[in-house]
């Protein structure tokens, strides 16, 4: 015991070396990686970033147009911000705050549902021409 | 700096596994100012995710190199000051001398790895042959003969001070360059064996490609797996509180273990 003393001493006489969680909470790092988000104006459903996804927390479903995240699964590893071919998701050094249940996020390309609506309108014209 | 925090976290086990809990929090406070470190420059506090097909997906800017140049020497101070607790201390050393003996032969012949079998008299590691750039740096592997648990955790920790010592060199030799090269195509239908020294000891990747996106086969033994067989030769004849200290003294990680 007497080789640990220098450093007991030394700890009665600093600071605490933690935090009141809550109530004191340290500024995360510019660099660090605190989770993804999506722009639903800039996605186009492509589903590059669900192919690469090695926790499988994002699945596409373009025919219905929906983007789901599992927050919870993703292990942050920039993976898909790198991958997207339109810059859709984005990097966001802060974390997330804590949870007490599993959150499921749904998206929707709103180009994908643009061109939907386009297209659609055009279908429904052109029978209406030709009648 | 992956060694160093792996190490400090090892010192605390082991401090908490004959129940001394005072050390264990203080070599877990110093990990924390590590881990502390690998966030501000990878992003990631444990698992950094910067290693990609071609290179690495970050580059340390000016103003981070000089603080984690700042910060190495003051916790490596830190870090000297436990590091005679454990040597000298002799609680320390009533729980781990003669406690779990592997002699030289046995290390060898159990096909054990890292600092299991650095702590019974073999100089081996997988650092000298200067893979990546290990060559640059003045690396030396650490070396203890008594094969005892504490011959372990005085292999780990003057490996914890000894790669402080690497990180700076290497932070003040750091080249300038691109990151990353573009790696283009699928993997060729070919084999391809890589051995790194991971804090643990070996740790051993096999890929196989067949040409098409994915790899046929991909296989990747952990140093656990080499050191476990080392515990029926130790553990046989220990009094039941030995066993923790037994146990601990190879750094299992079941989970990485089992793949």
């Amino acid at each position: 015991m007497p080789f640990m003393l220098p450093t007991i001493l030394k700890n009665l006489f600093t600071g605490y070396a933690t935090r009141l969680y809550p109530v004191q909470v340290r500024e995360p790092f510019e660099n660090a990686r605190g989770h993804i988000t999506f722009n639903e104006d800039k996605c186009i459903m492509c589903g590059a970033c669900a192919q690469r996804c090695p926790s499988v927390a994002i699945t596409v479903e373009k025919k219905k147009n929906i983007l789901t995240f599992y927050p919870l699964r993703c292990l942050v590893c920039e993976v898909c911000v790198h991958v997207c071919p339109s810059d859709a998701i984005d990097l966001i050094y802060k974390w997330r705050s804590p949870l007490d249940h599993k959150p499921i996020e749904l998206y929707k390309s709103v180009r994908l549902e643009h061109i939907r609506e386009s297209t659609e309108e055009a279908k429904q014209e052109v029978p209406e021409e030709r009648d | 700096m992956s060694r160093a925090h792996s190490h400090l976290l090892w010192l605390g086990l082991l401090a908490d596994a004959f129940g001394f809990e005072s050390m264990f929090l203080q070599f877990w406070r110093i990990r924390e100012r590590v881990l502390d470190l690998i966030e501000m420059t990878a992003g990631h506090r444990v698992i950094p995710s910067v290693n990609i097909v071609g290179g690495v997906r970050r580059d340390i800017n000016a103003e981070q190199k000089k603080m984690v140049l700042d910060a190495l020497p003051v916790i490596r101070k830190e870090c000297e000051d436990l590091i005679k607790v454990v040597v000298n201390d002799y609680t320390v050393k009533s729980r781990t001398t003669g406690v779990g003996v592997l002699t030289k032969e046995q290390a060898f012949l159990l096909g054990c790895v890292g600092p299991v079998l650095r702590a019974s008299g073999v100089r081996e590691d997988v650092r000298l042959t200067k893979y990546d750039a290990y060559g640059d740096l003045s690396f030396e592997p650490v070396v203890e003969t008594a094969g005892d648990c504490y011959a372990r955790a005085l292999v780990r920790a003057r490996e914890l001070l000894h790669s402080i010592d690497l990180q700076i060199e290497a932070l003040s030799k750091l080249p300038e360059g691109e990151i990353a090269i573009k790696v283009r195509g699928n993997p060729p239908a070919n084999e391809a064996i890589m051995r790194t020294e991971a804090p643990r000891g070996e740790l051993f990747y096999y890929a196989k490609g067949n040409g098409t996106r994915n790899l046929e086969r991909m296989k990747i033994r952990t140093p656990t797996f080499n050191n476990l067989p080392s515990l029926l030769v130790m553990l046989p004849g220990n009094q039941l509180p030995d066993v923790p200290v037994i146990v601990l003294s190879i750094d299992p990680c079941i989970c990485c273990m089992e793949r």
